[in-house]
């Protein structure tokens, strides 16, 4: 799993799960806070699907946090201002990095939990998908 | 005439504030946030929108706090958001990988991908329903939860754009790729003639009421009349930083919910033989600020006579947060210049008179 897999994964799992990971990485390591929890912005740039230019569209608040394990850092950022998830993603992003993180069939666990329901959500969406008839008149044209 | 110090109206300003909680204690209910967000989610959209900041809860918080009033909500949003520093730009995104939730198009009817209609009032009766002043949220909440549960899950496919089969045709034209990095209007004055992307960003903050009625006098005669909506998607895009520790990877920081435009527009090249496109995107669910967007986009490469062609009344006059307060400064004491246009007249009577 890469970094984005890893992170996608955590930012959208109960807080209490993310918890359980980082608790079960710190009951074994020691981890310090290099960085504590902190609010900042990050742009969101697109581009333009017409004319092909980048344009900021807005902003967004997010957390970071930086802490060490072991000699190994670890960096969370994430939408919103929970400083105890990215405190705790930052936990396992350090873990990972000293090649001490061991709870992967828990991530790939959340990860289908996280895929299905996305994938039940959009059913319901495609329930409103248009079949169109042409009526004869249409058709005569 | 003279300028003269005044003191006083501290306490009077202090019991003003104290009164505005008067306005907001009517009942012993509290206005949860949780409900704002979720029940109320157009406002908040709207008031992300022009705040230019995606938070759905600080955005609720905003409306708390002053009554639901959109352009207070907007002052405390950009208010708030200058007090943070900014440290990431997203990775670049591309719109045609949004999970998408609405997608309709009313140039063609078979679009690849189909037309979803998702959530819409479009197609309601607009009749006030009276059972909702008492309405059972839980059962509400509930009823959902088990019809969501019951679903067949159908992964979700990002779709074409409907104006890249005209690109491969060659109806619509086909810009390079522009690397220039975007003009900030939250960090820059903007100048005139501006950047691409100084009017997206611009017009993708711009008050929602301001755009609408540009949008709708261009469509009354004012303008290049009537664009047809080639595609409105709504749905979510997932947001990326680059992972500072070794660049070449990312973070996946969270989605944000956005709707887009494009309108279509009668030839305007030299020769007649391409479509003229206008886009639009903002946060949040708000097509008619989307397709309002898209118009005056196009209305400005257009340019012309018409206030919605001319890019400095556009650009700067949508700002809520510069038109209230420019509006709003109109209230204050203005003593003195006013005596001074009393003085004018009354001295032009007493000439008159003389």
């Amino acid at each position: 799993m890469n970094k984005r897999e890893i992170s996608k994964i955590l930012a959208r799992a109960d807080a209490a799960c993310v918890r359980a990971m980082a608790d079960a990485i710190k009951a074994e390591h020691e981890a310090v806070v290099v960085k504590a929890p902190e609010k900042s912005l990050t742009m969101i740039q697109l581009r333009d699907p017409v004319q092909e230019t980048l344009f900021y569209l807005g902003e967004v608040i997010v957390s970071e946090a930086v802490v060490e394990l072991e000699g190994a850092k670890g960096t969370a950022v994430v939408m919103g201002d929970d400083f105890n998830r990215v405190l705790d993603m930052a936990v396992i992003d350090a873990a990972c990095n000293r090649g001490v993180f061991r709870q992967f069939a828990e991530l790939e666990r959340l990860a289908k939990e996280q895929e299905l329901a996305a994938a039940r959500e959009n059913a319901l969406f495609l329930k409103t998908m248009v079949n169109f008839t042409s009526m004869d008149s249409e058709a005569a044209q | 005439m003279a300028y003269v110090a005044v003191s006083g109206g501290e306490e009077a300003i202090e019991a003003s504030i104290r009164l505005l909680e008067y306005y907001r204690s009517g009942t012993e209910m509290d206005l949860e946030l949780e409900v704002v967000e979720n029940k109320l989610s157009l406002l908040v959209d709207r008031v992300m929108s022009e705040a230019g900041l995606y938070s759905r809860r600080y955005a609720a918080l905003a409306l708390k706090q002053c009554e639901g009033s959109v352009e207070e909500a907007v002052f405390l949003l950009r208010a708030y958001r200058s007090t943070l520093k900014r440290s990431y730009d997203t990775r670049t995104l591309d719109t045609a990988s949004m999970r998408i939730v609405r997608r309709i198009s009313a140039a063609f009817k078979d679009i690849q991908g189909g037309q979803i209609l998702g959530a819409t009032y479009d197609y309601t009766h607009r009749l006030m329903n009276f059972s909702l002043e008492h309405e059972d949220a839980p059962a509400l909440q509930s009823r959902m939860r088990e019809e969501l549960a019951r679903q067949n899950p159908v992964l979700p496919e990002p779709c074409v754009r409907v104006s890249d089969s005209l690109k491969e045709e060659g109806l619509i034209e086909r810009f390079p790729l522009d690397e220039t990095p975007p003009f900030d209007v939250t960090q820059n004055l903007l100048e005139f003639p501006a950047s691409r992307s100084a009017r997206l960003q611009t017009l993708a903050r711009a008050d929602m009421g301001f755009i609408s009625g540009l949008a709708y006098s261009v469509l009354r005669g004012f303008g290049q009349v009537h664009p047809t909506v080639g595609e409105l998607r709504t749905g979510y895009l997932e947001l990326e930083v680059p992972y500072l520790q070794n660049e070449s990877e990312s973070l996946w920081i969270g989605e944000v919910l956005i709707t887009e435009a494009e309108v279509f527009n009668a030839a305007d090249d030299k020769d007649q033989l391409k479509l003229a496109c206008g886009y639009g995107i903002i946060f949040g669910r708000n097509e008619n600020k989307a397709i309002a967007m898209a118009v005056l986009d196009h209305e400005l490469d257009q340019g012309g006579d018409y206030p919605s062609q001319n890019e400095e009344f556009v650009l700067t006059h949508g700002d809520s947060l510069e038109m209230n307060g420019f509006v709003s400064h109109l209230k204050l004491p203005h003593y003195v210049t006013f005596q001074s246009k009393l003085d004018a007249v009354r001295k032009t009577r007493r000439k008159n008179h003389e």
